[in-house]
């Protein structure tokens, strides 16, 4: 009997929260996060002396996954903004900065858990309601009949992510590629249920970001000498495809259970590819121009085919098996018995591209919710920095579709809700005190960590020792350079807010953010031309974001409530 | 090591577990004082959970009594580390405790029993006390920290009660090992009190005194039982504010709610839509991270974890099989031998198996069915012509889903062989839709079946920003649903009445598994005999191939039948609906309405053919014809004149308002009761666990101030008690009669545990299974 090591008893640490190593921990990675974030944030390069690629990078889901976090609390703290990113892609940093911060700020004010978690609570679904009500002023419907909008929330998301090493017009040229390759994913026309067809990315590593391109249908790689085999492409009206995911190279697994036994002298190889032959000549029979197999088929049938200029395509895998079978309208055939006619499917055209030093076969569909979306960057790093930027700006555009609004981005809409809350909870405490029992100066207490939490995010937007300030009318973001001078005229040094929806040429009024200001209603009720006259604005997707702060109060509320840590050390 | 007393380094080999207790368990800055420092060191532990290599260890005689003075120090000291732990996490104000798995999970909990096992215990009372928490968790599913609270408690009260009488009884002169056997014996004379008083006792209070302040969770006004939403939701409210953080109870609750009463199809079957729930809590709810709490929900039909093989959209009448193997046959099964002679026998076997598949598909089509639901993976090739067909594929389906699916639907799986002749198919049910669902990228299969019983099918998804959330909020909900299960059943209450002989009052019936006690007159032993199995059938006939279509579990009840052979005289106070005699060699019949026939296993299996088995306070199980079980129950109070015996219940349903009522309200009673009380002991167990209850309050007050202080509590229920007055309570929750109920009777049996107890051993290997020497390997 193999031996078990006795249990060893667990280490338990009562109220975790309060330990000087725990807050130091959370202190650096509150630092790592907040100088990551935004358009300025500065690149983390994260390097193991083991080997292995060199990361640079400035976006959450590639930070976070790789921090070596050892404290429960601070991996409760990253596995909650991991799954946030995994879920919506975008807002991770957002998150765990305010987390960060609210955890910091609440216990600055020395109230109890209880009472900061129940204020909390309240405070949070004050702003969930105000940025879901009609009356938000920090929130624009999206137009779809002009991409404007669209396009300036890709253009924010990729301009966000300065790990990508994009020039301003490549910044451009990308964000309406990304646009386009959206929009081909769109069905022409939809029943009752709109299904997004996907945009597959080809990485082509090495060329300059201006040659990224996207195309109609799938790129399938192969090297020059395959290409050259099939080449010349006979030319006709439509292309009948048969996709198989069943193996074509032979092999004969599934005998079941039981015992085989072979006489001597039959080879069941040669059975096999005597099938396999038929099963050619089945498909040539019903001429068909072009096989694709997930899996191998065997040389024999390769050139058999070839021979009867019927192109063949295997080991495509498994990732490429939806969009294909998405592409030729039909379901991967399964078997190599008999082939029912109704499963074959067709492509309008197939054609020979050639991109930077690699060569594709390009299968050009009738109407399909499939691109391709071929992406290049210099540099490995870089290149993949950029992937991800493209994989959330695509989410992005997902979810925008769904929830068919968007948050004014640039800090925006940080600080004109921490103007609401403030507000809110200044005029009208009964509605938060009456169920509650806790006391007005609770209340005021709670208000200033959680609003101050929330701008705190907005300022760590600036990178350069700028001054952070926001507006006493829209309660709007806005930062100066740090090189004023010291008594400056306000509206010549600033020119456009945070999300770049007004300009300091109206009058109006600046404060210190980290100053105290007196409580003031920002206006509500964005102005529908206000929005559609800016084409230059700073967005932010507005579900990912709803969900963003709502998890980061909640693993905040989470993490304040722990009494106790119990670590089993097996 | 210094502070063991008279311990040689040689005698004790040091086990794995010894140095890490001082080195381990001394935790970060605030941890309760006593498992660091005060921990009882000579005790010996109880067996380690690993067996280290062979070779028990005799303890030296010294070290024996030595480790034995200390059974009540010692488990007090462990009470108290575990009480400063748990009391933190007690009730509406308690909070969250973060635990780590060796794998790197991270878990959060507010649930006692996971607490207390995520600790890693070694002192031996506090395994003990693990044990007992957790066999009582598995009963009642709620109680664990009061369980530990009450304990101590009650510990801390003996231990202060003993403290004068022990230095008078030490007298310098006395031999250790003569003080340990007097202890020991007081001790155990104590713990007899206990029990006597808890078995005895105990119910009479709850029964007499207790029950006129119980409400119920049905509402009073019609005469049916049907279950009022709003009790209901205070009761879940008060359950989740113990479980889950104080930010999500409210909404826990309302969801647990809805959940419940979407479930039920009728108002009469709740007690079916419990068990279903409960037997397959794991099936019925999906977990989703990263999404805040708030979007958990709740939807119609059941959510399978996988996505489709294929999927064919269909709309219309849908119906759907379940295979349990390849639909495809094979070459050779398990067992058989397939012979190739030639190439061409090969092809023309694949050949015929692939038209074979093309077969069964084709005829599964002919007969509407749209959807194939398989236990295992199925080959290339049946997913292919099934899509051809037209039929949606899922595949690999766990078995407690494929049996969920068979209870509420009653649908049995295909079998195979027979498919493909031309006959209809009869294993195929309906199901309202079949589409896939996708929460956070990720996807799923939603099933709309339709129910046969009266549990409507719905599953509850739980998001939260962690996967240690989501399992937390997971067991709260499934906890809730067995503290409901066992909320609407009656608890069986019996006491010995007081009479003025006092032969009666000392001759107990032992229902529990402690050795019996001496002083049993009469030489009646009673043995509670627990494998009879009490089967009901709506006909007399003997099926014995019982349908999983009609009623999905047999054994419905197992129920305690005390059967004292000596002295059963046939009278007629038994001839009632509720109480049957029945004389059993093998199968009785009873004579009621319904004639159902019950089978005593017992009888069966054992050869004394005269045995009288009388049935007392018995619930008889009517199946009406289709297939739902209603259990109808009647309450009965019956006095057994002869012995003195009484039997009651709690009926089911029965809640008091939460907030320490319960124990305030026993406490006084207890009181009460002591001061009645002829016999001293009685007058002391009574006292001790009356001051005890109050633990529970006391802390749940702790963080109140002014008008709702414990203090003022307590005072104000008094005075309301002395003066007949209605009690008013700060709280709105509700909290089960019965599962606080139990929860103290398990208390005093660990506790009776704990004093009766009087070494520790320590083996070095795990403890031997001890067999039943009477097996019928003697035969």
């Amino acid at each position: 009997m193999s031996r078990l090591e006795a249990k060893k008893p667990s280490l338990c640490k009562s109220e975790p929260l309060t330990s000087e190593r725990v807050r130091a921990t959370l202190c650096v990675l509150k630092g790592i996060l907040t100088s990551s974030y935004g358009p300025s944030g500065r690149l983390k390069q994260v390097h193991s002396g083991f080997g292995g690629c060199v990361c640079t990078t400035s976006q959450s889901s590639a930070l976070l996954s790789n921090l070596p976090v050892t404290h429960p609390i601070l991996k409760i703290l990253t596995t909650s903004m991991q799954n946030h990113v995994s879920c919506f892609r975008d807002c991770g940093l957002f998150t765990a900065i305010l987390c960060c911060n609210l955890i910091e700020n609440v216990q600055r004010t020395g109230l109890t858990p209880t009472t900061v978690t129940k204020l909390n609570q309240h405070l949070l679904s004050l702003c969930t309601s105000y940025l879901k009500s009609e009356s938000c002023g920090c929130r624009i419907l999206v137009d779809f009949s002009s991409p404007q909008t669209l396009l300036c929330l890709v253009r924010s998301i990729v301009t966000s992510k300065p790990a990508c090493m994009l020039t301003r017009e490549e910044r451009d040229h990308l964000s309406a590629l990304i646009l386009r390759a959206f929009l081909l994913t769109i069905p022409e026309n939809t029943k009752d249920r709109l299904i997004l067809g996907n945009s597959i990315i080809v990485p082509l590593k090495g060329q300059r970001v201006l040659d990224s391109s996207v195309l109609p249908g799938i790129l399938i790689e192969m090297s020059e000498i395959q290409l050259m085999k099939i080449l010349p492409i006979k030319k006709s009206e439509a292309f009948k495809v048969a996709l198989f995911c069943a193996s074509l190279s032979g092999d004969f697994s599934d005998t079941g259970e039981g015992t085989m036994v072979v006489t001597y002298g039959v080879s069941l190889e040669n059975a096999v590819l005597e099938q396999l032959l038929s099963l050619g000549r089945q498909l040539v029979s019903d001429h068909v121009d072009l096989v694709v197999c997930q899996k191998v088929i065997h040389p024999s049938l390769k050139q058999f085919l070839s021979m009867h200029r019927v192109i063949a395509i295997d080991r495509v895998g498994v990732a490429l098996m939806e969009p294909l079978s998405k592409v030729t309208g039909t379901q991967p055939i399964g078997s190599i018995g008999s082939i029912s006619p109704s499963s074959y499917g067709s492509v309008k055209d197939l054609c020979p591209a050639k991109f930077g030093f690699k060569h594709f076969l390009h299968l050009i569909p009738y109407e399909a919710t499939i691109c391709s979306l071929l992406l290049c960057n210099r540099n490995d790093t870089a290149w993949d920095e950029l992937k991800l930027t493209c994989q959330t700006a695509l989410h992005v555009l997902q979810l925008t579709i769904k929830e068919p609004c968007v948050l004014l981005g640039g800090g925006c809409t940080e600080t004109h809700l921490a103007a609401y809350i403030r507000h809110k909870t200044c005029n009208e405490p009964e509605s938060i005190l009456k169920d509650d029992g806790c006391t007005q100066t609770e209340l005021q207490l709670s208000t200033e960590a959680f609003c101050s939490a929330l701008e705190s995010v907005a300022g760590s937007l600036e990178h350069d020792g700028g001054e952070v300030l926001t507006d006493m009318k829209y309660g709007h973001f806005w930062s100066a350079h740090a090189e004023a001078p010291s008594i400056v005229n306000w509206p010549d040094l600033l020119s456009r807010c945070g999300c770049g929806l007004y300009n300091s040429q109206e009058e109006l009024h600046w404060s210190f953010l980290k100053s105290t200001r007196h409580p003031f209603v920002p206006q509500t009720y964005l102005p529908h031309e206000a929005t559609g006259s800016a084409d230059n604005l700073t967005l932010d997707c507005f579900t990912a974001k709803l969900s963003g702060l709502q998890v980061a109060v909640e693993t905040a509320n989470l993490i304040l409530d722990l009494s106790y840590v119990i670590e089993d050390k097996n | 090591m210094s502070r063991g007393g008279p311990r040689k380094p040689g005698l004790r080999p040091p086990g794995p577990c010894r140095p890490r207790e001082e080195g381990r368990l001394s935790p970060g800055n605030s941890f309760p004082e006593a498992l660091t420092s005060q921990l009882p060191p000579p005790a010996p532990p109880l067996p380690p959970p690993g067996p280290p290599p062979s070779g028990g260890c005799l303890l030296p005689p010294a070290l024996r009594a030595m480790a034995a003075t200390g059974s009540v120090e010692a488990a007090l000291q462990v009470a108290e580390a575990l009480e400063t732990i748990v009391s933190r996490c007690l009730g509406p104000e308690g909070r969250q405790v973060l635990c780590t798995k060796p794998t790197g999970e991270v878990l959060l909990s507010r649930d006692g029993g996971r607490l207390l096992g995520a600790l890693h215990l070694e002192h031996p009372a506090a395994r003990l006390v693990v044990a007992y928490v957790s066999s009582h968790l598995r009963k009642t599913g709620d109680g664990a920290k009061t369980f530990v609270v009450f304990l101590c408690h009650l510990l801390r009260g003996l231990h202060a009660m003993t403290d004068g009488e022990q230095d008078s009884l030490a007298s310098k002169h006395m031999q250790t090992h003569r003080r340990h056997w007097k202890n020991c014996c007081r001790w155990k004379l104590i713990s007899q009190f206990l029990l006597t008083f808890q078995t005895h006792r105990l119910d009479y209070i709850v029964d007499h005194y207790l029950s006129r302040h119980f409400g119920s969770i049905f509402s009073s006004s019609t005469k049916e039982r049907t279950l009022c939403r709003s009790s209901l939701e205070s009761l879940l409210a008060a359950y989740f504010g113990g479980r889950v953080g104080r930010n999500n109870r409210d909404f826990m609750s309302r969801l647990t709610c809805d959940y419940f009463f979407k479930c039920m199809a009728r108002e009469r079957g709740s007690e079916e839509v419990l068990d279903l729930v409960d037997d397959y809590f794991v099936e019925l709810s999906v977990g989703v991270t990263g999404l805040p709490v708030s979007d958990s929900r709740i939807t119609p039909g059941l959510v399978l974890p996988r996505d489709f093989s294929v999927y064919r959209p269909a709309d219309g009448d849908i119906r759907i099989v379940i295979v349990t193997e390849t639909v495809q046959p094979l070459f050779s099964t398990s067992g058989s031998e397939f012979i190739l002679r030639s190439e061409a026998q090969f092809q023309t076997s694949r050949f015929w198996i692939m038209e074979r598949t093309k077969a069964i598909m084709k005829h599964l089509q002919s007969q509407n069915v749209k959807l194939l639901l398989s236990s295992v993976k199925q080959p290339d090739s049946v997913i292919y012509y099934s899509g051809l067909a037209g039929i949606s594929v899922v595949e690999c389906l766990s078995p407690e889903e494929v049996s969920l699916i068979r209870r509420i639907t009653g649908l049995s799986p295909l079998a195979l062989p027979h498919a493909s002749s031309q006959d209809e198919i009869c294993n195929t049910v309906l199901v309202k839709f079949c589409k896939p669902l996708t929460f956070r990228s990720k996807r799923y299969v939603h099933l709309g079946v339709i129910s046969t019983s009266s549990f409507i099918p719905h599953c509850v998804v739980l998001c939260g920003p962690v996967q240690g959330l989501v399992e937390q909020h997971r067991d709260a909900l499934h906890g809730a649903f067995k503290m409901l299960r066992q909320l609407l059943k009656d608890l069986d209450l019996n006491y010995l009445i007081q009479t003025s002989d006092q032969n009666h009052t000392s001759s107990p019936l032992v229902y529990n598994e402690s050795d019996p006690l001496p002083e049993v007159v009469n030489g009646s032993i009673q043995r509670p005999r627990q494998d009879t199995v009490l089967r009901n059938k709506s006909k007399p006939a003997k099926t014995q191939t019982y349908s999983d279509l009609v009623v999905p579990s047999v054994e419905l009840e197992t129920c305690i039948i005390p059967c004292s052979a000596p002295k059963v005289t046939p009278t007629g106070t038994y001839q009632t609906d509720e109480t049957l005699r029945c004389f059993s060699p093998t199968k009785t019949r009873i004579n009621g309405d319904n004639e159902p026939f019950i089978e005593s296993n017992s009888a069966n299996s054992t050869e004394n053919t005269r045995r009288e088995i009388s049935y007392e306070n018995l619930q008889i199980t009517k199946i009406p014809g289709k297939g739902n079980l209603l259990p109808v129950r009647e309450k009965t109070l019956e006095i057994c004149a002869a012995q003195g015996h009484c039997f009651s219940t709690i009926p089911a349903g029965c809640v008091l308002p939460v907030g320490g009522n319960f124990e305030i309200l026993l406490h006084y009673y207890l009181l009460h009761y002591a001061k009645k009380c002829q016999q001293s002991e009685e007058t002391m167990v009574s006292m001790i666990i009356a001051n005890a209850l109050l633990g529970v309050p006391k802390i749940l007050y702790k963080s109140k101030k002014g008008n709702c202080s414990f203090p003022q509590i307590y005072v104000r229920t008094l005075h309301a008690l002395q003066t007949h007055q209605p009690m008013v309570s700060s709280q709105t929750g509700l909290e089960s009669v019965a599962g606080k109920y139990q929860l103290l009777t398990s208390v005093l049996q660990c506790l009776t545990k704990i004093l009766t107890i009087d070494l520790v051993i320590n083996i070095k290997r795990q403890p031997q299974e001890i067999y039943d020497q009477d097996s019928e390997e003697e035969v």
